[in-house]
């Protein structure tokens, strides 16, 4: 097909043509989908960020088409539809269940799934399900990330498989659950509607395409296309090396939490003949007394994406792919399975990225063109639940997460990071807010966002740079929230790779003073006062003094890079070209500077 | 050239015949058709003049005068209207050939146009380079000042800050200036005023303001928008002043000049001049609506294959499918667009072998000059219509209806020297090329139906332009199409589809209200204005008030939803009466649950903008049907020895000319059946029968 590789027809019950059509056709639910979502929804963590993803499931449970969602959110939800099924004995047509919890297979407590199972003559024939980031769920503070929430009691609100809907008629008293608890909970519900709203037409789709082709020929298909996946991901890992890699990173000090921070060690086996990875991630430290502890959802799926990020990406991630890849947790493990009620607020995020980093970097221990670096540290005050009355709407309430400015995504053989990355567990799939939408909305004004210079982590393949940018209160007293990891520990560098600049928060006063900020923390802005966030910068990929200098050079014209780094890291010696506009390279000097170097 | 024609009704150089034309200049030719109030079309072709475009144009133009035995401007002067499509924005953009353009915006923002909304790729994908902005770090300034989501100055625009931008640009030798700041839409305040500092500075640069081209919240679209309209005024401006003003000197009234929109509508010069963006893809959407007249099928796929380019649209369910997010390159474009997606392939394009010894196709082309090297004009590289030639589906002397001879030997050196490099026989390099071809756009095909989860086999095809006679039989077996259409004018596609099509103006207003507390007066006094002004742009373009009917729409949405759903409504006499407030807000109420699956008739309607759609019916050409009322055999006019699959294996083809068939006309294949536009060939175990309009329907084995 059109830019896919080649699909082996052999083994397949359908024919190579209809096997392509009929997956295009999932993804165009999916995108349909998809679109209802950002179009019909309130919330600007959603409508403008795009925090949600949506996905289709098999009766039985089995992913099948996901492409286009966030990583954290597609790659184990199986265990969030097993639950509904397990939880119920009575499931018919026109129902919907809600599902947050981290115990029933959900994320964490702000990741909020809409599931309704699709029927075909009488029987489920496939789970639709969305799943939409809330900025508010009903937790004590106005944020999504409670770093400090030792059990789920001190989150917001669980919907653990609840039937919010029967014969496609509401249960107003579930729906007034969150009305009551949640802040601004009108936005909340249409949210709400927004991800119902995408379910059913999912829902309807789907019957239509089974009408149209048979279920006996979309059955063959799924088997099919599972098989596809299986197929692709073992030719994947069959050329990979033989072995066994570990890698290790910490998650900087939470205080009250994990003063000395949160180590995360993983080891990957490789064994190419069997096409499988095995990922094991038990050596780690219990659950601690706070939020940061991964759900099995998120632990499952990071390891996951750490493996994913290192394979082919045209390989469709489905059930197939995913059985690839053997998850070894453990029970009471803080990435691991959490035992009941441990909190599990910060679980796709924080203490989650770097699981994926850890597991993505196993790969790069295999030296080269393998691997990847570390991605830019996550969820500086760029990424801050706000919160505050507006005064511009007769002071109603607002609760919101940012999503302004973002790390960089980390160096790989071949490329530079990615520059919108913001973190592992989206792999750059969020989009980046709008200003204009975001100050449309609420009553902040976002002074400043850009790339901040000299911020990426220096290889042969450079990290992304990170995003730096000033926002404050237009009109009223404004809270902001943030989890800010990357503080002290920035994203390393592989294979000779430098490091990625560390993220930093600062405040500025009434008088324009600026003051450092704590990485974990809330923090009440006046009118006049703003925050000031810098972002991580990605790990560099390989040695900076083998890059390409006419890459360096762009990078400095291009406002990125100082031309004093370019000499002292690159072995790059730059001029003025002659009509003063611009950087050109000075190829004598740099190839004297490149040989004295020694390498 | 001997024109074709669509009935029998002679074509006589009286006063009183008035003609309509439609001219859309491809790659390589420029076609025109034309019709004439009795229905009757002709269609000439002639080639392409990259650098001075004007000349093809008036030269096809010249063509269709002298056919009628009229001087040019005399020809101009019973012409009702001339409609254009053009490809001279989209060739600009594909070949990075826009004018070096600087962007304006506010201090503290410079990477809009880097950052974007985020760029789509694929999950868990690292393996690719983050796109370029369209305009460089080094060409964009940042300016003090800034406006608040309320339309508040925050900080005083700081005008020096504007007149070094200048200074810096001016040294950079820019030709145009972007200029997007933040809430323009709501306070164009410092918009305005930079421009009247750059103008004060530097008069002659052209200056696009983002509020004025595409007043959308988001800056990101906005932004780029802006800066792809600017990068492309000067070329957009330098063009249609040369083509109004050829027209202008011979005569013809430019009023009724219309250029081609990628919304499906239709501009006048100074309108297109004003927002050159518009112009992008302009002719080959004319392709779709064409198609939308041929046939009655719900899902069509249209596929139009010149010298330089293929371009492939699709009609779902009789719809034209508008993309709001199209995109160009790395970018959106930013405004709403007809979904016609075009690859470098077409008999122009070059055969050539890549470093692991694989024979590639395109997307390099011979284009016009120096063309294939078959044309004799110095080509030496071998392109598709040479390998065409070599594998006898075009005749060298037959080539255009006789008026232009190939060298066949030009072609057989080119395609023969490729050969050697492969170890491959003359006719089996050859049929690599063809095969090779076919492919390239069988992918262009896919990506619009398959990864669309439209089956192609399930879609009827419509295939125009003057190459796809060769190839389509084999891309249509390939992808399992059993049946489809050549129009008469395939060879003019677009341009078929410029004459036939409605003429069409829309425009929008922002009138802000909520249900409880309706605006009426001022949504009234917009919709009033806007029917105004389409009535005045149809009349301009020589429509008559009988032709015109006009349809409104409203964009709504509930509060804190940031995108709004376009829902129909009547108001009768243009106007609305309190009663119809109801009405609307159900039936946003309604629309939104179906297109979303929900609605929540508590939460309240915001009423954001209102658009008025003008439409002038030109008059129907006569039997627009396919209808066969008898067939019959003709006769064939001799043999022609083709290879279409296996070059041991020469077919002994059935030669027809398109003249000597008729309505009802069945054709066996193998067969080739040649006019002077283009050369279409029939597969064996493929049959084809003409319509009454001439129209050739294939249906395969």
């Amino acid at each position: 097909m059109a830019g896919n590789p080649q699909i082996e027809s052999e083994g397949y019950t359908l024919e190579p043509m209809m096997l392509a059509v009929l997956s295009r056709r999932f993804e165009a639910i999916c995108r349909e989908m998809t679109n209802g979502i950002l179009k019909a929804s309130r919330s600007a963590v959603i409508k403008n960020a795009r925090d949600f993803s949506v996905g289709i499931l098999t009766h039985d449970h089995r992913l099948i088409s996901v492409e286009d969602g966030l990583p954290i959110h597609i790659t184990a939800l199986d265990l969030t539809t097993r639950a509904i099924d397990r939880l119920f004995d009575d499931i018919g047509e026109g129902d919907a269940f809600l599902n947050n919890c981290p115990y029933y297979g959900a994320t964490h407590h702000a990741d909020l799934d809409v599931i309704v199972p699709v029927y075909f003559e009488g029987r489920i024939m496939f789970w639709a399900l969305v799943r939409c980031h809330h900025a508010d769920m009903g937790a004590p503070l106005p944020t999504t990330y409670l770093p400090h929430a030792a059990t789920i009691y001190e989150e917001g609100l669980h919907f653990p498989g609840v039937r919010v809907e029967e014969g496609y008629k509401s249960k107003a008293d579930i729906l007034r659950i969150g009305l009551t608890k949640i802040r601004a909970s009108k936005i909340w519900l249409g949210d709400y509607r927004a991800q119902l709203g995408a379910c059913r037409i999912g829902e309807q789709r789907l019957k239509e395409l089974v009408e149209r082709h048979g279920s006996t020929m979309i059955e063959d298909f799924i088997e099919d296309w599972i098989t596809y996946g299986e197929r692709r991901t073992k030719a994947a890992i069959a050329s990979l090396p033989a072995g066994t890699w570990s890698y290790a990173t910490k998650h900087d000090p939470v205080p009250g939490v994990a003063e000395d921070g949160i180590p995360v060690r993983v080891t990957v086996t490789v064994d190419p003949e069997a096409g499988e990875v095995t990922v094991d991630a038990r050596d780690n430290i219990d659950c601690v007394p706070g939020g940061l502890n991964l759900s099995e959802a998120t632990a499952t799926a990071s390891c996951r994406i750490g493996v994913f990020v290192n394979l082919d990406p045209s390989i469709p991630h489905n059930e197939g792919s995913a059985r690839c890849i053997n998850v070894l947790l453990r029970d009471g493990c803080v990435v691991g399975r959490p035992a009941y009620p441990v909190g599990t607020s910060v679980a796709t995020t924080n203490v989650n990225d770097r699981l994926i980093n850890a597991v993505a970097c196993c790969f790069a221990q295999m030296g080269s063109p393998h691997g990847i670096a570390e991605g830019g540290g996550m969820m500086a005050s760029g990424l801050a639940v706000i919160s505050g009355d507006d005064p511009l709407r007769g002071g109603r309430a607002y609760v919101n997460q940012l999503f302004v400015g973002y790390s960089g995504g980390p160096g790989i053989h071949g490329h530079d990071g990615w520059l919108t990355y913001n973190d592992a567990d989206t792999c750059g799939m969020l989009m980046l807010d709008s200003v204009e939408v975001d100050e449309g909305m609420y009553p902040i004004l976002i002074e400043e966002r850009g790339v901040a210079p000299d911020t990426m982590g220096h290889g042969r393949w450079d990290g992304a740079p990170a995003m730096t940018g000033i926002y404050g209160p237009l009109a009223a007293e404004m809270t902001a929230i943030y989890c800010s990891d990357g503080d002290v520990a920035a994203a390393r560098g592989v294979l000779g790779g430098h490091d990625g600049a560390p993220s930093c928060n600062w405040k500025r006063d009434g008088a324009g003073g600026w003051t450092e900020m704590p990485s974990f923390h809330t923090e009440i802005c006046q009118p006049g006062e703003a925050l000031r966030f810098l972002a991580g910068g990605g790990g560099g990929y390989g040695n900076p003094k083998e890059r390409a200098p006419e890459r360096v050079v762009e990078t400095v014209n291009r406002g990125w890079l100082s031309a004093e780094r370019a000499e002292a890291t690159y072995a790059v010696k730059l001029r003025i070209s002659e009509d003063g506009l611009d950087y050109v390279l000075d190829d004598t000097a740099t190839a004297q500077l490149r040989t004295s170097n020694g390498d | 050239m001997t024109p074709r024609r669509l009935n029998c009704a002679p074509a006589t150089a009286t006063e009183r015949v008035r003609f309509n034309v439609c001219i859309d200049i491809g790659g390589t030719f420029t076609d025109c058709v034309v019709a004439d109030d009795a229905g009757t079309v002709e269609i000439f072709k002639s080639p392409t003049t990259p650098g001075q475009f004007e000349l093809g144009f008036m030269d096809a133009l010249a063509l269709a005068a002298a056919h009628h035995g009229l001087e040019l401007p005399a020809f101009l002067a019973t012409c009702e209207r001339i409609v254009h499509g053009t490809t001279v924005s989209t060739n600009a953009l594909v070949e990075g050939k826009t004018v070096p353009t600087g962007f304006l915006c506010n201090k503290g923002h410079p990477d809009i146009l880097t950052f974007r909304e985020a760029p789509r790729k694929r999950c868990f994908d690292f393996r690719l380079d983050y796109p370029k902005p369209y305009v460089p770090r080094q060409m964009t300034a940042e300016i003090g000042g800034r406006i608040d989501a309320q339309g508040r100055e925050h900080v005083p625009l700081v005008e020096n800050d504007v007149r070094a931008a200048v200074d810096m640009l001016q040294r950079r030798s820019v030709q145009a200036i972007a200029v997007c700041f933040l809430w323009s839409t709501v306070n164009p305040a410092h918009e305005l005023r930079a421009r009247a500092i750059v103008h004060e500075m530097w008069p002659e640069v052209s200056v696009t303001l983002s509020h004025e081209l595409n007043p959308i919240p988001r800056e990101y679209r906005r932004a780029i928008s802006t800066a792809i309209d600017a990068s492309l005024h000067p070329i957009v401006s330098a063009y249609t002043k040369a083509l109004a003003g050829a027209l202008e000197a011979n005569g013809f009234d430019t009023d009724h000049f219309l250029v081609a929109t990628c919304t499906g509508g239709m501009m006048p010069p100074d309108a297109i001049v004003a927002k050159p963006i518009f112009s992008v893809m302009s002719g080959p959407t004319l392709a779709p609506v064409a198609a939308q007249h041929l046939t009655n099928a719900p899902d069509v796929v249209v596929v139009d294959m010149g010298g330089t380019t293929f371009d492939v649209a699709a009609i779902r369910d009789r719809r034209l499918i508008v993309n709001d997010e199209a995109m160009i390159g790395d970018d959106m474009l930013g405004i709403p667009k007809v979904d016609v997606r075009s690859v470098g392939a077409g008999g122009g394009s070059i055969a050539w072998v890549d470093v692991g010894g694989m024979i590639q196709v395109g997307p390099q082309s011979a284009s016009a000059q120096p063309g294939p090297a078959c044309y004799g004009l110095g080509g030496t590289e071998p392109t598709v219509t040479d390998a065409n030639v070599v594998l006898g589906l075009i005749d060298p002397d037959d080539f255009l209806g006789g008026r232009m001879h190939l060298d066949a030997a030009a072609a057989e050196k080119a395609v023969g020297t490729l050969g050697q490099m492969l170890g491959l026989g003359l006719i089996e390099t050859a049929l690599t090329i063809h095969t090779t071809s076919n492919h390239n756009m069988i992918a262009a095909i896919e990506d619009i139906t398959v990864m669309e989860g439209i089956n192609p086999r399930e879609s009827f095809l419509v295939a125009g332009g003057g190459a796809i006679g060769c190839h389509i039989g084999g891309i249509a077996r390939e992808l399992g199409i059993r049946r489809f259409m050549l129009p008469r004018f395939a060879a003019g596609l677009s341009a078929f589809g410029g004459l036939i099509s409605t003429i069409k103006w829309e425009q929008a207003t922002t009138v802000f209200s909520i249900a409880e507390d309706f605006a009426l007066a001022a949504v009234n006094e917009a919709l009033v204005s806007m029917r105004r002004k389409g009535a005045a742009f149809l009349e301009r373009a020589g429509l008559e008030p009988e032709t015109h009917h006009f349809e409104c729409v409203f964009f709504g949405r509930y509060e804190f939803q940031s995108w709004e759903i376009e829902v129909p409504f009547d108001a009768a006499g243009g106007q609305l009466v309190e009663a119809d407030i109801a009405k609307l807000t159900a039936d946003f109420h309604r629309l939104h649950e179906r297109i979303y699956g929900v609605k929540d008739e508590e939460d309240s309607v915001e009423f954001v903008s209102w658009k008025v759609r003008a439409f002038g019916e030109v008059a129907r050409l006569k039997g627009d049907s396919d209808r066969v009322e008898q067939t019959y055999m003709p006769a064939s006019e001799g043999q022609r020895t083709i290879f279409l699959s296996d070059p041991e294996t020469p077919l002994a083809a059935q030669f027809y000319r398109t003249k000597n068939i008729s309505s009802g006309a069945v054709i066996d294949g193998p067969a080739v059946i040649a006019d002077d536009t283009t050369t279409i060939v029939i597969h064996p175990g493929s049959v084809a029968t003409a319509d009454e309009n001439g129209n050739l329907v294939v249906v395969q084995a």
